[in-house]
């Protein structure tokens, strides 16, 4: 077989070949999405995916992380401005800065274990602020977690100490399939890690507040909650 | 109200965003479920929005693609594990939207789908962008970040590699094909 028989061969077998084109108004709705979002030229410093490979493209990935994370974030948190201010936590959603009634938990029986349900907000163009024990010290829920499971649109968490905000035995977060994508890629949640996870509202919190369990990280949630 | 810098920044990006796109589509399309397309696809175009000073100004197109690759990568990660096998599958094994063409055999066709399934992930990938994408070995390189003679060689092997395997699945469906119907 010739090298040209093998590609007709492969064409033939090309799965798009019966794709019909995007309608114009699905290019102009797409277009128009990508350039609602800011324009962001920070230096891309966030989680990479593949510590194997370092191509230029790879780092385009985590320069696509860390914007993501960005958007993810619910804070609008401008630099300078929240500290020492004293106003309230700047987060996006109307009533956040009520902590009561904020635990959703909810007991299904004895023998079951609690649960305390969280969400991940829609992607938004927020900028982060560097994380510091006083930010964090605003999160309404804080936690230490190990993922247990991982279904689609559900992470399920085994919680290895409260730090504030709840006392279930599990904390599940779920949420669309766009926040929920957005959310796994700024926290990197993967099954059997452990984690630690502030929210607030019922969101979990992005903005490298969240995130796979290290030292810095840890010390951090200590003093920000006096642990 | 926009500044002009602005301005040209829009120009420019629908300018090259209606130009890779549908070949972006196409791309995705071929690896991945619709859903997870179409969120890559946004994603893809985001990234190419954000990072629009960078992107090549005479060959936009492999650049593109090795975003969309990277984004299609990322959304696989985690959560989507286990979907991806069956985006997989549905890639190689597309179910009722291709038929066989005039004159096409369909015990080949098959056989065809299962060599490629057969190679590497990193071999059929090059297949697929040689015979899908229709990419020159200097536009795959700028896709997957490698040089060009490296892709040079490693598509030559990919392309004898699939051969080979054509040859091991024809022979076997000669065999089984007495026996009815395959497994597909």
């Amino acid at each position: 077989m010739t090298d040209d028989e093998l590609l007709d061969q492969l064409r033939t077998r090309d799965p798009a070949a019966s794709l019909p084109p995007a309608p114009p108004a699905q290019v102009d709705r797409l277009l128009e999405d990508a350039m609602s979002h800011d324009v962001e030229t920070r230096p891309a410093t966030g989680p990479e995916g593949d510590p194997r490979r370092r191509t230029p493209l790879t780092w385009l990935v985590a320069a696509a992380a860390v914007l993501v994370i960005a958007g993810v974030g619910a804070f609008a948190l401008v630099g300078g401005d929240l500290f020492g201010g004293d106003e309230e936590p700047t987060a996006t959603s109307p009533g956040t800065s009520q902590t009561t009634g904020q635990t959703t938990g909810q007991t299904t029986g004895a023998t079951e274990p609690t649960v305390l349900e969280l969400s991940a907000q829609p992607p938004t163009t927020a900028k982060c602020a560097v994380v510091s024990a006083q930010l964090l010290g605003l999160q309404e829920t804080a936690f230490d977690g190990t993922v247990t499971s991982m279904t689609d649109g559900v992470v399920t968490l085994e919680v290895g100490q409260w730090y504030r905000g709840g006392d279930t035995d599990l904390v599940t977060v779920q949420a669309p399939p766009a926040e929920m994508t957005a959310l796994i890629q700024a926290v990197q949640f993967e099954h059997g890690q452990r984690y630690l996870v502030a929210a607030n509202d019922g969101f979990v919190t992005a903005c490298a507040m969240s995130g796979p369990w290290s030292e810095e990280l840890a010390a951090l949630y200590a003093e920000a909650f006096g642990a | 109200m926009r500044s002009v810098a602005e301005d040209a920044r829009r120009e420019r990006f629908e300018a090259v965003a209606r130009q890779v796109l549908e070949p972006l589509r196409r791309y995705l399309a071929r690896r991945t479920d619709p859903a997870t397309a179409d969120d890559v696809l946004a994603e893809t175009l985001l990234v190419c929005w954000r990072r629009l000073d960078e992107l090549p100004e005479d060959d936009p197109l492999p650049w593109s693609y090795g975003v969309a690759r990277n984004c299609l990568a990322n959304a696989q990660r985690g959560v989507r594990r286990q979907h991806r096998l069956a985006a997989r599958i549905a890639v190689v094994d597309p179910p009722s939207e291709s038929v066989p063409g005039p004159g096409e055999r369909e015990g080949r066709d098959l056989g065809l789908e299962r060599a490629l399934a057969a190679l590497r992930e990193e071999d059929a990938e090059l297949l697929r962008l040689w015979a899908w994408e229709q990419l020159t070995p200097a536009e795959m390189a700028a896709v997957l970040g490698v040089t060009p003679n490296a892709v040079s060689i490693r598509l030559h092997r990919a392309r004898e590699k699939l051969k080979e395997e054509l040859r091991k699945t024809g022979e076997a469906a000669g065999h089984e094909e007495t026996n009815g119907r395959r497994r597909t």
